[in-house]
């Protein structure tokens, strides 16, 4: 493979899934969030 | 009235909207584009995501939220009820696309049963094709395909369209790591892989490579279609729409990376010779999948398998979508105060009986994908204009940025909506009609050949003014359901 290849592969898989990856963490954060403050409304 | 159903958790919203952006298009168009473009396909297709089909899921997403109502519904809440034809040629063009989409599901599983049963071990693929093609076949498997869909959407959102994709989306996932392990480890893999993503500087200055990279990430993501709108209706009110946008056009893309990881290197590393590999990504999206992989499958010990293991992703990539076709338009009929039971069944018949001459005729089919899939450009304008008529910054703090804690959307997205949309919407318009008379410079006009721009005109225009004329009745018919 050439570098230009390499490097167009490392970018493109990078950017694509890992901004998939990183927008899935926030989701998932998010949702522990609003789990946590309904159980802090409920306890209430 | 029924009581209206939600998704159980944002999860399973979201595994219902990748599961519909991931489709046919992403298995069979994008290998065949990025191993024809390399990366310089790549860098406007990645590019387009964030300026075509991002805001128009934050849009579709947002309206789905807010109004609870389908496409027709929702587009007459927004703009008033002139314009409800406006929502109905959304509605046209997304279920003039569902009635052939169920013949590729039906292709798709027929011959994933023939490769499971060893009958694809034939010599002549191109003949093997054309022989299923022009028999009454592809029509039982289109109606085997369009009841699948229709036995899920029966069964209502919980119960059907999450419980399907919580099975269909990780399946196809786990489908194609099989593939790509067995396409990274033929020999020669480096040579497909090399072609996938080398940048080539004619490529990346032809605007014809622009455009091609426009026009998947448009069709591809199923923004401006009203299928993320309909799953919107759905959502849970607190949901971040903002969010879920960049989840559904990533994951989207993500897959298409992976069916290109597994596609390109297998056919450079399965064709006799590099130029064979070229004229093999030239071969059409039919002709790509079921000639040319079948073709090239057959080399590998285990050729069954291998193909078993194609044509069922390529299934269930094309059922997961066609059950987001099938919801949009019963969600316009419980709008207009149908029942799901009663609606469902309608269409059904409908798809069923508009889906055979596809099914029936390859020329048929060619010419619906044309018409329709370039109608689909004309959608996505049209959820622009909705927003610029409502005013883009009143829309962007009454529809998107009202939950706290979300990520809220800056002003990037007005001019995008404003200006960018709308440009890159009569830009792509003009190049594939424009195109249509290169191809055909004699018959372009013509509205009975298949790919002409005439085709194209006269069939939007009949939809167009039938929209029009009934747009009254569609009004009477949402208010009632209002009063």
């Amino acid at each position: 493979m050439s570098t230009n290849a390499i490097i167009m592969m490392i970018v493109m898989l990078v950017s694509i899934w890992g901004g998939f990856f990183y927008f899935l963490q926030r989701a998932y954060k998010r949702e522990q969030e609003s789990k946590k403050s309904e159980k802090i409304k409920n306890d209430r | 009235m029924e009581k209206q159903e939600h998704f159980t958790s944002r999860w399973a919203l979201l595994l219902a909207t990748v599961g519909m952006a991931i489709g046919a298009g992403n298995i069979w168009r994008f290998p065949r584009l990025a191993g024809q473009y390399g990366g310089a396909f790549l860098i406007p297709w990645a590019i387009f995501l964030i300026l075509w089909s991002i805001p128009l899921i934050i849009i579709e997403f947002s309206i789905g939220r807010k109004t609870r109502k389908g496409v027709i519904g929702s587009f007459s809440e927004i703009m008033g009820s002139k314009y409800s034809w406006m929502g109905g040629f959304v509605a046209f063009c997304t279920m003039a696309i569902m009635f052939y989409y169920s013949v590729v599901c039906g292709w798709a599983l027929r011959y994933f049963l023939v490769s499971i049963t060893g009958q694809i071990d034939v010599t002549d693929h191109a003949q093997f094709w054309n022989t299923f093609v022009s028999g009454y076949q592809p029509l039982i498997f289109h109606l085997i395909a369009l009841l699948i869909g229709s036995f899920i959407i029966f069964q209502g959102v919980t119960k059907g369209i999450e419980r399907a994709n919580r099975i269909l989306l990780p399946s196809l996932v786990v489908l194609l790591f099989i593939g790509i392990i067995r396409a990274l480890t033929l020999p020669h893999a480096s040579i497909g892989l090399n072609y996938f993503f080398s940048i080539k500087l004619e490529y990346l200055l032809s605007y014809r490579v622009w455009l091609e990279g426009l026009s998947q990430s448009a069709w591809s993501t199923g923004a401006g279609w009203g299928l993320i709108l309909t799953y919107a209706v759905y959502m849970k009110e607190n949901e971040d729409v903002v969010l879920n946008s960049f989840i559904t056009a990533f994951g989207n893309n993500s897959a298409s990376l992976l069916a290109g990881l597994a596609i390109i290197p297998a056919i450079f590393s399965l064709a006799p010779s590099l130029i064979a590999a070229e004229n093999a990504l030239k071969a059409g999206n039919d002709g790509l999948s079921f000639i040319v992989i079948p073709q090239l499958f057959s080399k590998l010990p285990a050729p069954e398998f291998f193909s078993a293991v194609f044509f069922l992703a390529l299934f269930f990539a094309a059922i997961s979508s066609l059950i987001s076709m099938l919801e949009l338009a019963t969600r316009i009929m419980m709008d207009f105060r149908l029942p799901r039971r009663k609606a469902l069944p309608i269409v059904t018949i409908v798809t069923a009986v508009l889906g055979a001459p596809s099914a029936l005729y390859l020329k048929f089919f060619k010419n619906q994908d044309w018409v329709w899939g370039l109608g689909l450009i004309i959608s996505g304008s049209l959820f622009a204009i909705l927003v610029i008529r409502f005013g883009v910054n009143k829309f962007r703090n009454e529809f998107v940025n009202i939950v706290p804690g979300d990520i809220k959307i800056g002003k990037w997205f007005n001019h995008t909506v404003k200006y960018l949309i709308p440009a890159e919407a009569i830009l792509l318009l003009v190049w594939w009609l424009y195109r249509s008379m290169e191809w055909n410079p004699k018959g372009w006009y013509n509205p009975f050949q298949a790919d002409s721009l005439g085709t194209c005109i006269v069939q939007w225009m009949i939809a167009l003014g039938l929209l029009f004329f009934l747009n009254g009745i569609i009004q009477q018919r949402l208010l009632k359901r209002k009063n």
